[in-house]
């Protein structure tokens, strides 16, 4: 008979592992949440856009005392080529006010709120420890092995939240064989501007913000760039698929650094200070690559769990670390409740997933990843699309303005593309964000 | 050693802000600990640290560590006479206080000093080692210009230590959960001074260095390429190859890479 130290133990302090510990925690559960960091949030690589909806059940106006740098009202997507830039721009005064739609956030801040709600439930945070392997007993996982002296630490279920690359999920087999080619890396600067500076660069005022999603504009990568305000800083970076990446002689700093002096961007950022430069590798196929989400005695959540969309129009992760935290937190309390915490007691998780948004975005997006990172999508449709409005707006005087169509198609023949392609990604686009 | 008495200044590195996220205590306070531990067995290390209750974080993270008891001295920009005063009045009967030779803040270092007197105890600063297992107490301690002093120290004593002497013990995962809800004495403190010292963020002492000289290009040679780039000319010599090897070592001397001669 194994004696247990603890309920769950909970790998990571992540938004994954806080929402878990805050859901057992809650449910009476003893609950440890272990933290590689100093603190939770001490990692602090992450820019961009965090969607806190599904806070709204767990902690109820959770806007008034979450820790933002600004709420997202203005949200553009970028396409870029070499000397060309289009806009699709929105705007929405609604989101600058409760119940909001997104905010930046520095996770040093976010994640450390996040794990001190977990706290004042009742879970246990122990920070500076990492958790580096599974105990197990007759193929079931009954705690993690850490870093400390005597750090065995024996629990009926471990969720493991450790984030991309999970060394717990891959000790407990649960992935595949792992392909750099479903991972990108993401590489930001973190530039200080005035907020005054930023609010009239980006066109907003008090508490409210600009996301810039950008296709193109890359050193020819396959990727995309990102500019996210926050109060006083700008978070401007690249997301970069590795085996390209790899492929070519420039390094990610250098791609950044093209990338802000693009006449698009450069206006942006110029005058600003660089205060951080950081990259972090993020898990980018969607649900081609995850694993599996329950083993015996384990859930995997968050990054973990590759739980990142990135769909092009729809870039998440935080909220879908969120949301699977606090659904393994019920399952792993509904499996203890009736004491069955094998991978069929742990099913209430997938289920969940299964139910909710998390999987089934990703389901219905499980193309959006590869569309969205092809050559096609990422060389040539930028071209004609950037040559195309050019065009349109271009006044030829004394020659009459040519047709739409024709301009189009006349551009889509110099760069390259043919119309059997333009019909199948059309096709395809329509399947997967239609 | 049976009774040992450790001290940590507790700053928070972001000014004001009190946030633990940004706050804690030097490596040469933690070395002060280790020290500690390693000095009095198991016997009996008290960890005695100023400041508001964000301090009650470091104080959980020495008795993790092994720190037998934890006590915090309720005060905030308290002189450091009168922090020296609490602790020594506390701590009467110590046989050895151990603390971190600079603080997170680059302080004065005048508490130990204070302390000692107070106490009527030895002082020995700026330790670079330690023989925990000698009596009376072997240490050593940094001079100026790379020399040592080495000591036999006699108890009462407070010694400061720098951080290089010991790194602090990983605490035990029990004891890091044990510490987790671990009583701290909290003591009354001292009222903060009227005109504390105005402490500014540590900045190594410059060095003197005589200005250059010429114009813009010359000073960033100056600076960049340390003298050699003064040999702006290139010349094809035939020579002999003694004579080469001569000419070799005596550009090489001018440029200072051969250090001093030895004797002839």
């Amino acid at each position: 008979m194994t004696e247990f130290d603890v309920d769950v133990v909970v790998v990571g302090a992540g938004p994954a592992g806080a929402t878990a510990a805050t859901v057992l925690a809650r449910a009476g559960h003893s609950v440890i949440l272990l933290e590689r960091g100093p603190f939770p949030g001490s990692k602090n690589m992450y820019g961009g856009v965090v969607y806190p909806r599904m806070l709204d059940q767990l902690h109820p106006q959770w806007w008034e005392e979450a820790p933002v740098q600004r709420w997202i009202t203005r949200r553009s997507t970028m396409v870029l080529t070499d000397e060309q830039a289009v806009s699709v721009d929105f705007r929405s005064q609604k989101w600058g006010s409760a119940p909001y739609n997104g905010a930046t956030a520095f996770r040093p801040d976010w994640d450390h709120w996040l794990a001190s709600k977990a706290e004042a439930d009742g879970a246990t945070l122990i920070c500076s420890t990492t958790a580096t392997g599974l105990l197990r007993k007759n193929n079931q996982v009954v705690g993690v092995t850490t870093d400390r002296p005597d750090g065995d630490l024996r629990a009926r279920v471990v969720i493991a939240c450790d984030g991309v690359n999970s060394f717990l999920a891959k000790e407990a087999g649960m992935y595949g064989e792992v392909d750099a080619a479903n991972y990108t890396v993401g590489v930001k600067e973190t530039i200080a501007l005035p907020k005054e500076v930023i609010d009239s660069r980006f066109g907003v005022r008090g508490r409210h913000g600009m996301d810039i999603e950008v296709l193109g504009g890359t050193s020819g990568v396959n990727g995309g760039g990102f500019v996210y305000t926050n109060l006083d800083t700008l978070a401007v970076g690249c997301v970069l698929k590795l085996p390209k990446l790899t492929a070519q002689e420039l390094r990610p700093e250098e791609i950044i650094d093209r990338f802000k002096r693009h006449p698009g961007i450069a206006p942006l950022v110029e005058g600003g200070e660089v205060q951080e430069y950081s990259a972090h590798v993020i898990p980018e196929a969607g649900l081609s690559m995850m694993p599996q989400m329950t083993g015996n005695g384990i859930l995997v959540a968050g990054d973990a769990a590759a739980m990142c969309l990135a769909a092009g129009l729809w870039l998440e992760g935080v909220n879908f670390a969120m949301a699977s935290g606090i659904y393994a937190g019920e399952a792993a309390a509904e499996s203890l409740a009736v004491g069955d915490v094998s991978a069929k007691g742990l099913a209430g998780y997938e289920r969940r997933l299964n139910d909710t948004f998390v999987l089934r975005d990703h389901k219905r997006l499980h193309r959006a990843p590869e569309i969205v990172l092809s050559d096609r999508v990422q060389h040539l449709y930028p071209q004609m699309i950037a040559n195309s409005v050019e065009r349109m707006f271009r006044v030829d005087n004394p020659t009459p303005k040519p047709g739409l169509i024709r301009v189009l198609n006349q551009e889509r023949k110099r760069a390259g593309l043919k119309v059997r392609h333009v019909v199948k990604d059309t096709l395809d686009g329509l399947r997967t964000f239609g | 050693m049976s009774q040992v008495t450790v001290c940590w200044k507790w700053v928070s590195v972001d000014g004001g802000d009190v946030d633990p996220r940004w706050s804690g205590v030097s490596p040469a306070d933690e070395a002060a600990l280790e020290i500690g531990l390693q000095l009095a067995g198991a016997e009996d290390v008290t960890v005695v640290c100023v400041g508001p209750a964000e301090a009650d974080t470091v104080l959980r993270y020495a008795l993790a560590a092994g720190a037998h008891h934890a006590v915090r001295v309720d005060a905030t920009k308290a002189a450091s006479n009168d922090v020296a005063l609490a602790i020594a009045t506390l701590f009467g009967d110590t046989e050895l206080v151990v603390c971190g030779d600079y603080s997170l803040d680059r302080g004065t270092g005048s508490v130990p000093a204070y302390i000692a007197a107070h106490l009527g105890a030895a002082q020995a600063l700026g330790l670079v080692h330690i023989d925990t297992a000698s009596s009376p107490l072997r240490v050593i301690r940094r001079l100026d210009g790379g020399r040592r002093e080495v000591l036999d120290v006699p108890t009462p004593a407070v010694l400061s230590v720098e951080g290089s002497v010991a790194r602090l013990r990983r605490a035990p995962l029990a004891a890091a959960l044990r510490a987790k809800s671990a009583e701290i004495r909290l003591l009354p403190g001292p009222a903060a001074a009227e005109d504390t010292a105005q402490i500014t963020d540590y900045r190594p002492r410059a060095r003197q260095l005589p200005a250059p000289a010429g114009g813009t290009l010359a000073r960033v040679r100056d600076i960049l390429d340390i003298g050699a780039a003064k040999q702006t000319h290139a010349e094809t010599l035939m020579l002999e190859p003694s004579d080469a090897a001569a000419l070799v070592i005596k550009q090489l001397d001018e440029w200072g890479y051969l250090g001093e001669q030895p004797a002839k």
